[in-house]
């Protein structure tokens, strides 16, 4: 299922046709492969932990603006999030919409 | 199709052990409906890849070479072991919270659905012929385009003052490596005295893993309160201060193992006797019931031999945005083997690093440009008693040489996401398996 992402954000709208892997460059990919080590390859976990493959670009987009934003927990999510920029934070969760789930 | 039971068979001996239970029984969905990775057809790459190691970082280069660079892509593991026995989560052996069995993991999955050719075979320095780009493993030359050494770490025991020229089996243990001298390491806790003491030495910074140390004595102090009261652990640091979640470990070691832990920073150990497991130190004579000493690590001797490592160094000399030596070309060192500060030598930061490789290597067999801006990030969970655990975090980003300069750019952190956990729990602790879990099969599988 690959959600094409529309966004009135002054950022790059990444071209989308490189979805299936017949390509050496794939935007995002690199970077959305740091979340894969504790969510799965690919964003499919095999023991728990959020999935993040074929998720929604702009939830998943907030959903990490939304965890920068918060001290109270002691979750290492929060702390990880705040390593990326807004860009960054957006290329990998485009990256991440493109996948089948 | 990797579902759940696949990847549980990739674990040896009694699978569900460790990972069983509430590690995976939340988001059955989610498991359910789990699809494997799979190699792509021609991606516009082609060309031959040779790995030697099967570690964090070898299989995981050797695994998103495939995934990423598709069919043209081939790829030989050489990897010594029959399989890959964790050193993460291995101090959870030593208070008998799991076994090795329990944490050690198969090459199947990179054979038979990756289509790596997995070889088990030793390699040195002699068996890289530069100039014919080709390497020998046992009596077969595999010929390549690019290799990637990741060998992990070689113990130096030349500045140990009574232990430089023992024999291996003569040495006291170091469990720094996951596999049998783990399990030894056990059995000598189990067995020691009551009112015995364990000793365990930390080695000057950098060293693999840096709360491994501060962990492991939190583990064996959490099973001698239980177990041998009236034990306790001390803790020899060579370093200053704690080298990694201060915050965590001295509350531990001042709170609930107040009495058991002594932690002594800025540590000299001036003698050594192996035969009475006897030290002297700049805080006394220290005679141990159980001795640990985690000795300095260097890069492992295939890459010393191949002539990797600058003189004065004791890693290889990398370019971090390829991992590609800067002494000889076409030859890429990743994980403990690089000199890649200030990322960790560490599990976790290694498969990121495989990335980060892989992603560079693809790219070199298309034609094309490296990424200019990798990012890493280093994460894990510490066991701190047998319920509870901590965390650390950090994602590094690249800096770039300076304008004009002939130098290699580096990772650097980024402050605001190094943090660790504010206080050890048990939601922490089940997080934990989750994490190894996710890594050993994004790793793995």
């Amino acid at each position: 299922m690959h959600c094409l992402v529309r966004t009135a954000f002054p950022l790059a709208l990444l071209a989308l046709s490189q979805v299936v892997a017949a390509e050496t460059v794939v935007p995002g990919r690199l970077l959305a492969s740091n979340c894969f080590q504790c969510h799965g390859t690919d964003g499919r976990p095999v023991a728990g932990l959020a999935s993040l493959a074929g998720e929604s670009a702009s939830s998943m987009y907030y959903k990490m603006l939304e965890l920068r934003q918060k001290t109270k927990e002691d979750s290492i999510m929060n702390s990880h999030v705040r390593g990326y920029t807004d860009q960054q934070l957006w290329e990998l969760s485009v990256y991440f919409s493109q996948l089948p789930h | 199709m990797i579902k759940r039971r696949q990847f549980i068979g990739l674990l040896g001996g009694s699978a569900l052990g460790l990972l069983s239970g509430r590690a995976f029984s939340e988001d059955e969905d989610v498991l359910s409906r789990h699809i494997a990775a799979s190699v792509p057809g021609p991606t516009g790459a082609s060309g031959r890849v040779v790995v030697v190691g099967g570690g964090m970082a070898g299989a995981t280069v050797a695994k998103f070479l495939r995934l990423w660079g598709g069919s043209q892509v081939q790829v030989t593991l050489v990897e010594q072991n029959p399989d890959y026995p964790s050193s993460i989560l291995s101090n959870l052996v030593l208070n008998g919270s799991t076994t090795m069995d329990r944490i050690t993991f198969k090459y199947d999955t990179l054979k038979n659905v990756y289509g790596i050719n997995v070889v088990q075979r030793t390699v040195s320095g002699g068996d890289i012929d530069k100039a014919q780009k080709r390497i020998r493993a046992g009596n077969a030359w595999y010929p390549y385009d690019r290799l990637v050494l990741a060998p992990g770490i070689e113990f130096d025991y030349s500045g140990l003052p009574g232990l430089e020229g023992l024999s291996y089996s003569q040495l006291p243990l170091h469990a720094w490596i996951g596999g049998a001298q783990t399990t030894a390491l056990r059995n000598q806790i189990a067995n020691m005295p009551s009112s015995g003491t364990v000793v365990i030495t930390i080695p000057p910074a950098p060293y693999r893993c840096p709360p491994g140390p501060y962990e492991r004595a939190c583990v064996i102090a959490d099973y001698l309160k239980k177990k041998k009261r009236g034990a306790r652990v001390i803790v020899l640091d060579a370093n200053p201060d704690i080298v990694a979640e201060r915050h965590g470990f001295s509350t531990a070691f001042a709170g609930i193992y107040g009495g058991i832990i002594e932690y002594y920073p800025g540590a000299v150990i001036t003698g050594i006797d192996v035969a009475t497991r006897t030290l002297q130190t700049n805080v006394g004579t220290i005679r141990a019931s159980v001795l640990n000493v985690i000795p300095p690590q260097t890069a492992a001797k295939v890459v010393m031999d191949a002539g990797l490592v600058p003189f004065g160094s004791v890693r290889a000399s990398v370019n971090v945005l390829s991992y590609e030596s800067t002494i000889a070309p076409a030859i890429h060192v990743i994980g403990d083997s690089a000199a890649a500060s200030p990322q960790p030598m560490a599990g976790h930061l290694a498969n990121a690093q495989g990335k980060v490789c892989a992603d560079a290597i693809v790219r070199i067999l298309s034609g094309r440009a490296v990424d200019p801006s990798p990012v890493t990030n280093s994460a894990c969970f510490s066991p701190i008693t047998a319920k509870t655990a901590s965390w650390l975090s950090v994602v590094y980003a690249y800096k770039p040489p300076l304008p004009g300069s002939t130098g290699f750019g580096r990772m650097e952190a980024v402050p605001a996401s190094f943090a660790e956990a504010r206080e050890a729990s048990s939601e922490h602790y089940e997080k934990m398996f989750k994490w190894f879990g996710n890594l050993m099969s994004d790793t793995f599988a």
